[in-house]
């Protein structure tokens, strides 16, 4: 999934020489955490609601008050992510530096926003309930053709496969969760066992039968 | 006393020799009920019409519907869920799922009308169906039909799901209607089909407090499913004041279900039949509307629901299943058939992780009953 499906846009940005008392009333009317700052037609920084509190508080060695410019409390220089850059892209960066936003520049101009709360979306999305489904979990051998050999085996069924999300498993293999839409996950289970997976879930029934 | 609303084209429903969700699991039960010497009188009901469907329906999902059970091919059906493993098509499937619909419809007039205040349909439950989907081999949503007539009669109507799955048909057609409260208890969504009923699912607008649901991890039993019951299900009620009580009562939350991990006990859903009388006497003017639902173990349907029949009908519950019966059924049975209406005491070997399992529950129970203290007056 790449930045620009999920970025927002239009960007609502805050000149640097705006007062902190204009940027905190943005911030609390429209429920912003963070904003850009643009001096012209340029991406000089980025102003979050951290920021803020910080340059105001009364810790603050150097502190602020109300009239005093945005410049003076932003975030600089930005750190910025592309449209066709992939959302792992964004979120490493995020996680590297521990900030909460990225403005997206297309070359020198912006045009969008991505917020670790898109993030959270993306991450809702990938592994959200989209549909009525059954999960299905298998430990796949870590070699070429077992995922294929898994979907072929769904196909053949034609049980429809929702989303599927691999990640690798301490002993080697290659946990796969699928949704499936299909209500009867234990009998293809069952089936998949006798086929030589190794299902994680779901388990058979715990007594004889 | 319950009227019981049953006709023999509820067979009809029948997605094949292959499919769990068989029209025997019905037979069984009737033979069941006469070889007990229960006097049967089924009011046999009208079939829903295209109408009646359209309460609830998209009229482009019924039209594919039609098509599709006139031998129509229709490509693109999948998208509607139909032409799926859970739900195959067959010829004649609109007007068998139309019978269905009827008889709930009718349970619903019957009490609208005054002429009953206990109806139990033999059938139906297919609470999975959705506004333009069929799913978990439902087509027609009996439960929202019937629970749409009583909202237009100007009723509140509580909906209570007791199968194994989440109601999620019943609870998305009326997530945002505030004339109805649903509350399903049912195997976590994390593990079972159909992925939903999580306990941030609250409703949405004036109708937000209104979706309920208990969601309940895997092996949970019946000491944890009562205690979540009481503890939700008649505050909740009590709170919303309905006019009528519509209950799903799947068998399939049995221990010995293939489908899922939940393992109640044919006691405990005994206790169950007698709470959703009581609590329809107490906070819905005694009106109760039942349907059938899932259930799919041929050794269990039949008891769980014949403990139903004889618990609406005001009926003693015998111990011992007829020999005849048994003997009947012996192919469905297998090979060590059931002797007793209820299971046998333990049931089944413990099950590890209880202590887990518990916890697990509880917390799940103080977030729910935190989050509609906001709702509850």
């Amino acid at each position: 999934m790449l930045v620009r499906e999920m970025m927002r846009s239009p960007v609502t940005t805050l000149s640097p020489e705006a007062t902190l008392k204009e940027a905190c009333a943005l911030f609390q009317a429209r429920d912003f955490r963070h904003l850009p700052v643009m001096e012209a037609d340029r991406l000089v920084g980025v102003l979050t609601d951290r920021d803020l509190r910080w340059v105001t508080s009364s810790l603050c060695p150097g502190r602020l008050g109300l009239e005093d410019p945005v410049r003076g409390a932003m975030s600089h220089p930005p750190i910025t992510i592309a449209p066709l850059d992939p959302v792992e892209d964004a979120a490493r960066i995020m996680r590297e530096h521990k900030i909460g936003c990225l403005p997206v520049m297309d070359g020198a101009r912006l045009v969008g926003i991505l917020t670790g709360m898109d993030i959270l979306d993306t991450l809702i999305r990938l592994t959200g309930i989209s549909l009525p489904s059954s999960r299905l979990e298998v430990a796949l051998a870590d070699r070429p053709g077992e995922l294929a050999r898994l979907t072929a085996f769904l196909a053949a069924r034609n049980v429809n496969i929702h989303s599927i999300l691999t990640y690798p498993d301490p002993d080697q293999a290659v946990r796969t969760v699928l949704r499936i839409g299909s209500s009867q996950a234990r009998t293809l289970a069952d089936e998949l066992t006798r086929d030589g997976f190794r299902v994680l879930w779901p388990q058979p029934k715990p007594w004889p039968h | 006393m319950a009227a019981l609303i049953h006709r023999a084209e509820y067979a009809q429903y029948d997605f094949g020799p292959e499919h769990p969700f068989t029209p025997a699991r019905l037979d069984m039960l009737l033979d069941l009920l006469r070889e007990l010497g229960v006097p049967l009188d089924l009011q046999a009901a009208p079939a829903a019409t295209r109408e009646d469907l359209l309460t609830v329906h998209d009229p482009a999902y019924v039209d594919v519907v039609e098509a599709l059970s006139w031998g129509e091919p229709k490509p693109g059906a999948d998208a509607f869920g139909l032409d799926t493993p859970d739900n195959p098509v067959f010829p004649g499937m609109d007007l068998a799922a139309r019978w269905l619909v009827g008889g709930a419809l009718q349970g619903a007039r019957l009490l609208m009308g005054g002429a009953e205040t206990r109806v139990l349909q033999l059938g139906g439950g297919l609470h999975h169906a959705q506004r333009s989907r069929a799913a978990g081999f439902c087509l027609y949503n009996d439960l929202a039909v019937a629970i749409r007539a009583l909202v237009d009669h100007g009723w509140h109507v509580a909906y209570l799901d007791l199968d194994l799955h989440h109601g999620d048909g019943v609870q998305s057609i009326f997530y945002e209607n505030d004339r109805v409260l649903t509350i399903s208890l049912h195997e976590s969504g994390h593990y079972l089909f159909p992925g939903t009923g999580h306990i941030h699912e609250l409703g949405s607008g004036y109708a937000r407090g209104l979706s309920v649901n208990v969601p309940l991890e895997p092996f949970t039993g019946p000491a944890d499913y009562l205690e979540a019951f009481e503890a939700v299900v008649p505050q909740a009620l009590a709170n919303f004041a309905p006019q009528v009580l519509v209950v799903q009562a799947g068998a399939d939350a049995h221990f010995d279900d293939p489908m899922g991990d939940l393992v109640l006990t044919t006691q405990a859903f005994e206790t169950l039949h007698r709470r959703i009388i009581e609590l329809a006497d107490q906070y819905a003017k005694g009106r109760l509307l039942v349907t059938l639902g899932g259930g799919y173990e041929a050794r269990v349907v039949a008891r769980v629901w014949a403990i139903l029949v004889l618990t609406l009908l005001d009926r003693p519950l015998p111990e011992a299943l007829p020999e005849a019966w048994v003997a009947r059924w012996l192919p469905l049975l297998g090979p060590h058939p059931p002797r007793f209406l209820q299971d046998p005491v333990p049931p089944h070997p413990p099950i590890p992780g209880e202590d887990l399992r518990h916890r697990h529950n509880q917390d799940n129970l103080a977030r729910l009953l935190d989050s509609l203290s906001r709702f509850w007056l």
